[in-house]
């Protein structure tokens, strides 16, 4: 683990420009650029913000930033499960030519990600401000919050990019998945929807755990359930040693398999 | 006595086999894996069988043999691109491999955003291109080229682009794979030079090659392979001569 650890630091260079070329390189010769990345979640969250207060009736306040607080994360998660579950098979050309540490493909993916999420906070800043909802100092639980959905990605991705190689079908799974989890997950809703009993049963996943915590930080600017949150802290670290031993062991035969 | 000379070997093979898969018809999708689980033809293919090799720190060897013998996956396994099914590989010192040029170069970057790039797929920091950013570019001869995507640049162009940043990485241990043919003459005869200087400044260099003139002339060792067997090891002139004679 700490050669792995050591090799990661001697190719950080490779992470930083290979996260550049991830951030820059997939918006290239579009007008936009990379805008889109923040333009695709706000335009999720306009047609769901016509479409839904019609389903839901009794309706939630200021139900636009309450979307937008859980679209946004969502949008993080997704995308980096998607691209990171691909980015080995993509990658095929460099790693049947050239020796780098493996884990880097996965890794950049995440902090590219993450970078893009954090920039897009910028959007949920706005709508607070702007709905006269305002801040609080819970914030200062959302780097904790932030951390914990970082390392639960990491985690999972480690995983699947690995098998990906292996069985292409993983790919295709992990998408119908995560269609499925998207409404699992409270984000067009709010947990307090359901009898408490549900409630409990959908808070086993952890995304849910997520998203209820930025809720509750920014949204109803109250205390987060700590300890759900520390909970799934934990169990991501335990997946992302999983996900690194795991990945350590398959990537021996991936130059192969490509 | 026996310890100091041990840490002048650089490269050591350990009874080293690699054997490859060979499916009949790959399945690499679950509804194949799960249909034909029990119609695999796999055939297994022995490329290497029981390796020994040292090669010492400041050698210059060359990996003949004819096509399919398994040079090129020898270097491979040196680079850890691929495992060997047995035995051991240990290298000591920042190692590069030229196993093909300009490999994740992204064509809408300039070449000065894929310098960067390739140099860190190499193991360089952010200083270390720094450093040798003018050396590459002066190098390439690419002029005001070099802040152009990629994309606009000729065949011979893009070449000389990668191997400019390959050639200045300044590993400890080069290997190189029959890359030696490129650009015009006038590059060509600059990469060998700058091959030999590399070749007298105590670098080891790995080369696989057809090109038997261009080998004795660089190297001073060459290895034979044969038949998953190393035929023959020793003074360049004589195992060219012999593998001239028996497979020429």
């Amino acid at each position: 683990m700490i050669d792995t650890l050591n090799n990661l630091y001697a190719y950080r260079q490779l992470l930083k420009s290979n996260v550049r070329k991830e951030i820059r390189g997939k918006y290239k010769g579009s007008f936009l650029g990379v805008l889109w990345s923040f333009v695709n979640p706000l335009l999720q969250v306009l047609v769901y913000a016509i479409v839904f207060p019609f389903i839901l009736k009794g309706g939630q306040e200021h139900y636009v930033t309450f979307l937008i607080i859980g679209i946004l994360p969502w949008t993080f998660f997704t995308t980096v499960i998607l691209q990171g579950t691909t980015t080995v098979l993509q990658n095929g050309g460099i790693i049947k030519k050239v020796y780098f540490p493996r884990e880097i493909l996965p890794i950049s993916v995440a902090v590219s990600g993450l970078i893009n999420f954090l920039i897009s906070c910028l959007i949920i800043f706005i709508f607070l401000i702007f709905s006269g909802i305002g801040f609080s100092w819970y914030m200062v639980f959302l780097p904790m919050v932030v951390l914990a959905q970082f390392l639960l990605l990491l985690g999972i991705i480690l995983i699947t990019s690995a098998i990906n190689v292996y069985i292409r079908d993983a790919e295709y799974i992990i998408n119908f998945l995560v269609n499925m989890l998207f409404y699992a997950t409270p984000i067009l809703y709010s947990p307090n929807l359901f009898p408490a009993k549900i409630a409990q049963i959908l808070n086993l996943n952890p995304m849910a755990v997520i998203i209820n915590s930025y809720r509750d930080i920014l949204f109803y600017q109250s205390m987060p359930r700590l300890l759900s949150l520390f909970v799934v802290i934990v169990g991501s670290i335990i997946l992302l040693f999983l996900g690194l031993k795991i990945f350590k062991k398959m990537q021996k035969g991936f130059a192969e398999e490509l | 006595m026996r310890k100091t000379s041990n840490n002048n070997i650089v490269i050591s093979v350990n009874n080293v086999s690699k054997t490859f898969k060979i499916y009949s018809d790959k399945p690499s999708t679950l509804k194949e894996r799960l249909v034909f689980w029990n119609n695999n033809k796999t055939e297994y293919h022995e490329v290497l069988k029981n390796i020994n090799l040292d090669i010492k720190k400041g050698e210059t060897v060359a990996l003949i043999g004819t096509n399919g013998s398994g040079k090129s996956t020898l270097l491979k396994l040196m680079t850890k691109i691929i495992y060997p099914t047995k035995g051991s590989i240990k290298t000591v010192g920042k190692l590069t491999s030229l196993l093909e040029l300009g490999a994740g170069f992204h064509p809408d970057f300039t070449g000065r955003e894929n310098i960067y790039f390739n140099a860190s797929i190499f193991g360089l920091t952010a200083k270390e291109i720094d450093d040798r950013i003018n050396d590459i570019i002066g190098f390439s001869e690419l002029g005001n080229f070099i802040d152009s995507p990629v994309r606009t640049y000729s065949s011979g162009m893009y070449m000389r682009l990668a191997f400019s940043v390959a050639i200045n990485v300044d590993a400890e241990i080069l290997l190189i794979d029959e890359i030696l043919a490129v650009g015009d003459q006038h590059f060509q005869d600059k990469c060998f030079a700058k091959l030999e200087e590399l070749k007298n400044s105590e670098k080891t260099i790995v080369i696989v090659s057809h090109s038997l003139d261009s080998v004795k002339k660089l190297c001073n060792r060459a290895i034979w392979i044969h038949d998953e067997k190393i035929r023959m090891d020793g003074n360049v002139d004589k195992v060219v001569d012999e593998y001239l004679k028996v497979c020429g």
